[in-house]
């Protein structure tokens, strides 16, 4: 007797045995238990002057050594805890981008792909407006305009937020970023809303919103996961050049404001903080590279062996 | 029987394939021959390793995967399986062609047929283009299609299906080879269109004097058409003898469920007779002979469900692999 | 065809129309007036009043005829747009200027790498399962996860300034090929890892359909296979990749440019960026939407050209 297995828990067995996956997966949970670790701290007040990265910890531009193992800066500051800080910038930034990109690419995809019409005209030449906009330009453009200005949510009770360098930049990709998720949506839910269950969830009464919500959004789900698992990469090196270009954030280290400082240190022989930056970019990148593949390989339906 | 007659002969052909949980047994020594314009019928469900037999033939096994284990197989006097890669070339769509089942994804889209079929003549017969452009024409009239001349430019999602599949034959037999393999020909099509391209593989035979290994799990196809008959079984030949005997008189237990199993024209039936249970997987064959769970006498017979019956001679060229086949 | 394209060209309209909407809306009506800081900080008020008529800023945004967003669509339509904020030249001259440059390194760039990835896919793909495939596949990730950013740095250090193979940076009386190698070397390589990947992954797609079993039994060899049959079904989602990635051409490689000199139209932004100066912005974000709406169209007709079944009704 053959157990029944639900598409989730063969996906989830296809992954686990895949062990290049499964040590990505141990170095991106490393990532963001440090960086959970430092907002943690924050919030607690707890005492991690031990990671203060702003404190001179030895002299200008020491190279690696027992002390300080990947060196200083020109301030004397320790490239370790700056690449620490870095990853906190890069992977809030890379989240919550995410979160915003998907938050507006759902809906409006479902939206369009369900009810046609006018909704999906209208949507459509949104997207198609957008991405004819070359993407760099696009996010330097909101970067750019971002910049200094405050939301007025006060209608919402959330106060006034004032943009600054992390929001700006995480706000500029989530809002020029989700054309690619809403594309993908939208086709899936064009391609199933013909399908029989759908009919048939008609036929009884459902509602639209029920349809969509209990019905479409399940069987799309795994698309959604794909899609932030691989676009997450993109939005980090996506920061490290706004950062780099010095749209990011200003009062806590980045790793594009590292390899920015580089740029000037590295023909006078100062390699530690650029190779610091680019190993700690390479290594999550690579890691998100490798699992997100391999996330994709077991959730895709056309890959399954029979 | 190494009979003047004999074009093709296989023996003792076993194909496996490597997968995670070890190889799949897909063919396991298999042994026929084919004789000079016969139609030979290799008939079985699917999975049972009738289509990977062909593909062995060809050499066209996919090689990460999948290994020609062991065997022989002659063709006019060479080992196919000891040929160098260039000269299995040569024999491929020259001496040997093959036809599949699905005729539109069998067809390159962007290119027209004309251009298809004229490539092989290009290939083996090394006739300039012109030359090929105009025998194209001409075997284009052979499989029946009407307005060759036109027909040449268009492109395989402008034809309907049964046109697509006398495309595929036109093909095959561009370069006149002796052996044709019809990989299920008919079972993409309707029912009346599978009659004509029957009759058209019928009238090429004998007009191209060439031998047709005609693979289908339709016995009805088989009835009318074929001279020899095997019958697979989860990767094995389970009977094997001319097509009327098969009809007259089956031997082993599965061909007679086969044949009961058909719906019977102008009687009453309450329900279509069926073989109980399914068709084993390659990787979990059952011990003993391979039928014996859905066999009426073996499922209880100690010996069925232990030890592998061998294909032997039960009355005059008619074989059979089972320990209760009998005249 | 000529009424398909007559319609695609309609269907333009919107599309233009939406994103002189989306930069106004971002330069005008987000961002706004800024002639006091382009005026400078000592300038005196009729400078400032003067600058801000220029723009146009001291008209009102839509309702009028004579409101911004309406002499927005005029200039940007017939590519007036004004001045720079930082030294007040014309911007379309020096995005003229800029244009031969930036596609001196883009061009030899784009080629070279699409004739080299596609040859290595092709080759990659013929190997498909072996031992060569899985490497080439973990090279690929592995350079897709290097940031673009640290590919220049150590290019440009190790190459140039370290082993003095290429020089390090553009002067302007020296010929301009000699600057571009080193970048464009750069440029393929860093790009390598995606696009081998995708076209990789292209061929193999293409691989898995039946025609190629029916190639193979016709009796033709690996070589015509893939470069033949392959190939030409495998153009068609080629030539999206490859026709939309050419208005990227002309906007130079942002990065690139900025680090080894080069002067080009994206120096022209990064400069501009770093001026804050939307009006060079705001023209560039028009003219690449403008060409990319162009080179869509011409996709659209590329593709019938390779794919027989698709038609125009």
């Amino acid at each position: 007797m053959i157990k029944g297995r639900s598409y989730w828990a063969d996906s989830l067995r296809q992954l686990r045995k895949h062990t290049l996956a499964m040590y990505s997966l141990g170095i991106i949970v490393v990532y963001i238990l440090v960086v959970m670790f430092i907002y943690l701290a924050n919030w607690t007040k707890t005492d991690v002057s031990f990671l203060d990265w702003n404190q001179q910890v030895g002299k200008e531009y020491e190279k690696p050594n027992k002390q300080n193992i990947l060196g200083t800066d020109f301030l004397g500051r320790s490239v370790l805890r700056k690449t620490i800080y870095g990853a906190r910038v890069s992977l809030t930034i890379a989240f919550w981008a995410s979160i915003i990109s998907i938050l507006i690419g759902v809906p409006l995809g479902a939206a369009a792909g369900y009810f046609r019409g006018f909704i999906d005209d209208i949507v459509v030449w949104i997207y198609t407006t957008l991405s004819s906009i070359p993407y760099i330009l696009l996010i330097l453009a909101f970067a750019l305009v971002l910049r200094g200005k405050t939301l007025n949510l006060n209608s919402l009770g959330l106060g006034t937020i004032s943009l600054s360098g992390i929001s700006t930049v995480y706000l500029a990709i989530g809002l020029t970023s989700w054309v690619d998720i809403c594309r993908l949506i939208r086709a899936e839910v064009m391609k199933h809303k013909q399908r029989e269950y759908i009919l048939a969830a008609l036929s009884y009464g459902c509602s639209n919103s029920r349809i969509i919500f209990r019905h479409l959004i399940p069987n799309v789900f795994h698309l959604i996961i794909i899609s932030f698992s691989l676009r997450f990469v993109g939005f980090i090196q996506a920061e490290v050049i706004l950062s780099f270009l010095g749209l990011g954030e200003k009062n806590s280290p980045s790793w594009g404001a590292m390899i920015d400082a580089a740029r000037l240190d590295l023909p006078k022989g100062y390699w530690w903080e650029m190779t610091a930056a680019t190993a700690a970019i390479f290594l999550i990148s690579l890691a998100l590279n490798i699992f997100g593949d391999a996330l994709r390989d077991s959730l895709d339906p056309k890959l399954k062996v029979q | 029987m190494a009979e003047n007659n004999t074009l093709l002969s296989v023996r003792n052909l076993s194909t496996f394939f490597d997968t995670e949980q070890g190889p799949a047994k897909a063919v396991q020594n298999v042994s026929f021959d084919i004789k000079s314009a016969e139609t030979f019928a290799l008939v079985g469900e699917s999975g049972c390793g009738k289509s990977v037999t062909a593909l062995s033939i060809m050499r066209l096994i996919p090689h990460p995967q999948g290994r020609i284990v062991s065997g022989k197989i002659s063709f006019k006097n060479h080992n196919i399986l000891e040929l160098t890669e260039k000269r299995m070339r040569t024999i491929r769509g020259n001496k040997i062609a093959m036809i599949f089942q699905e005729p539109m994804t069998s067809l390159n889209p962007v290119f027209s047929i004309g251009f298809q079929i004229a490539e092989a003549i290009r290939l083996h017969q090394r006739k300039k283009s012109s030359r090929a452009w105009s025998m194209t024409e001409e075997i284009l009239e052979k499989v029946h299609i009407p307005d060759a001349g036109r027909r040449l430019y268009e492109y395989p999602h402008q034809l309907s299906g049964g046109m697509r599949q006398r495309v595929m034959i036109a093909m095959a037999i561009s370069c006149k080879p002796s052996l044709l393999i019809a990989d299920e020909p008919t079972t993409a099509l309707d029912v009346t269109i599978q009659a004509q391209i029957l009759d058209l593989l019928d009238e090429l035979q004998k007009s191209e004097n060439m031998s047709i290994l005609l693979i289908t799990h339709d016995l009805g196809v088989v009835a009318q058409r074929a001279d020899n008959v095997a019958v697979m079984y989860a990767s094995k030949i389970a009977e094997q003898c001319s097509c009327n005997e098969l009809f007259k008189n089956p031997l082993h237990p599965y061909t007679q469920g086969l044949l009961n199993s058909r719906p019977q024209l102008g009687t009453r039936q309450n329900r279509l007779n069926t073989i109980a249970g399914n068709v084993p997987e390659p990787l979990n064959f059952p011990s003993g002979c391979k039928f014996h769970p859905r066999c009426p006498i073996g499922y209880n017979d100690k010996r069925c469900q232990t030890v592998e019956p061998e294909l032997r001679e039960v009355s005059p060229n008619h074989y059979a692999a089972c320990w209760y086949a009998k005249k | 065809m000529i009424a398909y394209i007559i319609r695609r060209l309609l269907y333009t309209i919107p599309i233009i129309f939406g994103v002189l909407l989306v930069t106004f809306i971002l330069f005008n009506v987000v961002s706004g007036d800024v002639s006091d800081q382009i005026a400078g900080k000592a300038a005196s008020a009729e400078t400032i009043a003067e600058i801000r008529a220029e723009y146009g800023w001291d008209k009102p945004l839509f309702l009028s005829w004579d409101s911004q967003f309406i002499n927005h669509l005029k200039n940007s339509l017939t590519f007036d747009f004004g001045r720079s904020w930082s030294d007040r030249e014309p911007i379309i001259d020096k995005i003229k200027q800029g244009a031969l440059p930036s596609l001196s390194l883009t061009i030899p760039m784009f080629i070279g790498e699409l004739i080299i990835s596609i040859s290595l896919a092709l080759i990659v793909a013929f190997f498909r399962g072996t031992i060569i495939d899985i490497l080439s596949v973990f090279i690929c990730v592995v350079l897709m996860s290097v940031p673009f950013l640290s590919f220049i740095l150590f290019g440009q250090y190790f190459l140039a300034f370290k082993w003095g193979l290429f020089p390090v940076y553009f002067w302007p009386d020296l010929p301009l090929p000699q600057y571009v190698a080193l970048p464009i070397l750069i440029g393929i390589v860093a790009g390598l890892g995606g696009n081998l990947r995708f076209y990789r992954t292209v061929m193999l797609d293409e691989l898995r359909n039946d025609y190629v079993r029916t190639a193979f039994a016709k009796g033709l060899g690996t070589g015509t296979v893939l470069f033949r049959h392959v190939l030409k079904n495998a153009m068609i989602p080629i030539i999206t990749q490859v026709v939309l990635a050419i208005p990227f051409l002309f906007l130079g490689s942002l990065l690139l440019e900025r680090f080894f000199g080069i002067p080009g139209l994206g120096y022209l932004m990064i400069d501009a960026i770093a001026a804050r100066d939307f009006q060079i912005i705001n023209a560039m974000t028009f003219i690449g939407a403008i060409l990319f709406v162009v080179f869509n169209l011409i996709t659209d007709i590329c593709y019938s050209i390779v794919d027989p079944r698709v038609s125009f009704e």
